[in-house]
């Protein structure tokens, strides 16, 4: 799987009534789903929310290959937590469980399947306007669209530290997985600030532009990084 | 063309476990106004932070780094918005999904409906030759088309100035050419650090970079022959 792939992050241009329907249409529908989840009362209407959530996938025009791939990751979890609850409860509570869980998962992938991340930006932005006193309405989409594009980048990461200690031999030592993953992802985090950074992206929309002769120097406004021993 | 002002520019950084910061660059002293500008020296001389101070991703610890007057500290969005930054490794800087959204994300501040920033980009990927790529992941681009994707995307808002670090450093002979003939091309003033000798002697002027210091500032074809001196080449 290339960085990128996935659930989240990865559009799937289109032309579908999906794809056209307005971002808060999907957002309740997938709230709907969430809320559908908590209210079924037996494991045949989860099987029901499920092809209704899968025919709405296959609807979108997102193919077959994308919905196994991203089931893929989370399929073990939810076999382990099916069968913890078959454990705990019955069998039938179990399935209702794991059925909505996936029946969510796959609704928001449809949801990111068939929302451009400009779409998703403009929509967040337009939501985080009433806020703008407090924060920056453009920075807060940009935020999100960054988080959409950084979960997958993680994830494939995860991947390969996993590859690269069973290479060594230490698939088993928590810290051989989890501390590289730690320093790829800082590393990634400061890389995706620099270059937004850099193109202006994190400067304030409007306002002084030109602060005053004599105003803090690290830190302040429009001050992206302090030092960090770029070498040459 | 812009002016880029460096006046008595130092920048240290914290050294740990030690009272004593450790120096990157400096002192730095430098009006530099030629439309091509290359900047050749070792990995590690400092070549990368003296870019970086050009549009304010690095601040100096003493000193004053201005664009056509603007300080880049005090002034640094309106620097940005004159100054583009194009890294080394393409995929840092392409944070979104597709060359598309990239050069969209870009207009975001210029363009506020979507109609207009996606008109506004499909110019900018058709001014490029990129059109044709502009909605594949930033993935299954090639090292070159990602490259390129990465220079349309900051040049989408046309920028006086456009710095590019190593910038032919991932690429293979022809996609460097390629690269070598975008740039020659550009109207921008363009301030380059490189490794590629080639891509060096392609400037108006070459400033020679070590242990922190320019140590020859001049015609490229001199000083690439004196960093290859320098070099023990």
């Amino acid at each position: 799987m290339s960085r990128g792939d996935g659930l989240f992050g990865s559009y799937v241009q289109g032309t579908s009534v999906v794809h056209r329907a307005p971002l808060a249409a999907k957002f309740v529908a997938l709230l709907a789903v969430g809320v559908a989840t908590t209210l079924l009362p037996s494991w045949w209407t989860g099987c029901l929310l499920l092809a209704l959530v899968v025919g709405t996938h296959a609807l979108a025009g997102l193919g077959l290959g994308r919905l196994l791939r991203t089931m893929r990751p989370v399929l073990p979890v939810l076999v382990v937590l099916f069968a913890f609850q078959w454990w705990s409860q019955d069998a039938a509570m179990a399935a209702r469980l794991v059925l909505g869980i996936l029946a969510c998962y796959i609704a928001a992938g449809v949801v990111t399947g068939t929302t451009s991340p400009s779409a998703l930006i403009d929509a967040v932005v337009g939501a985080a306007r009433p806020l703008r006193r407090w924060l920056d309405p453009e920075a807060v989409g940009i935020a999100v669209a960054v988080m959409f594009r950084s979960i997958p980048w993680i994830a494939d990461a995860f991947g390969e530290v996993r590859e690269a200690a069973r290479a060594r031999g230490l698939e088993r030592n928590p810290r051989a997985l989890v501390l590289p993953v730690v320093i790829h992802t800082v590393g990634y985090a400061r890389a995706t600030g620099e270059a937004l950074a850099a193109r202006g992206l994190g400067d304030p929309v409007e306002g002084p532009q030109d602060a005053p002769a004599g105003g803090s120097r690290p830190g302040g406004p429009g001050a992206p990084s302090t030092n960090d021993g770029a070498p040459g | 063309m812009p002016t880029i002002e460096l006046r008595d520019v130092v920048v240290d950084v914290p050294t740990p476990g030690s009272d004593t910061p450790r120096r990157l660059l400096g002192p730095v002293e430098l009006t530099l106004s030629e439309q091509r500008i290359s900047v050749i020296g070792a990995n590690g001389s400092g070549k990368s932070t003296l870019l970086r101070l050009v549009n304010g991703l690095v601040q100096p610890s003493r000193g004053h780094v201005r664009v056509d007057g603007l300080d880049t500290v005090r002034q640094g969005p309106a620097v940005r918005q004159r100054v583009a930054f194009a890294f080394t490794d393409p995929l840092s800087q392409l944070v979104m999904p597709t060359g598309r959204e990239d050069v969209e994300l870009s207009l975001r501040r210029r363009h506020r409906r979507a109609d207009e920033r996606r008109a506004a980009a499909e110019a900018v990927l058709a001014r490029f030759g990129l059109d044709g790529l502009s909605d594949q992941s930033v993935y299954d681009l090639s090292g070159g088309e990602r490259q390129l994707m990465a220079l349309a995307a900051v040049l989408a808002t046309d920028p006086e100035v456009l710095v590019l670090d190593e910038p032919s450093t991932l690429l293979d002979l022809r996609n460097t050419r390629v690269l070598r003939e975008r740039l020659t091309a550009l109207p921008q003033m363009v301030v380059l650090a490189t490794h590629d000798l080639g891509l060096a002697r392609d400037a108006d002027r070459t400033l020679v970079v070590e242990a922190g210091r320019v140590v020859f500032d001049g015609p490229p074809s001199v000083a690439v022959d004196e960093y290859v001196r320098r070099s023990g080449g």
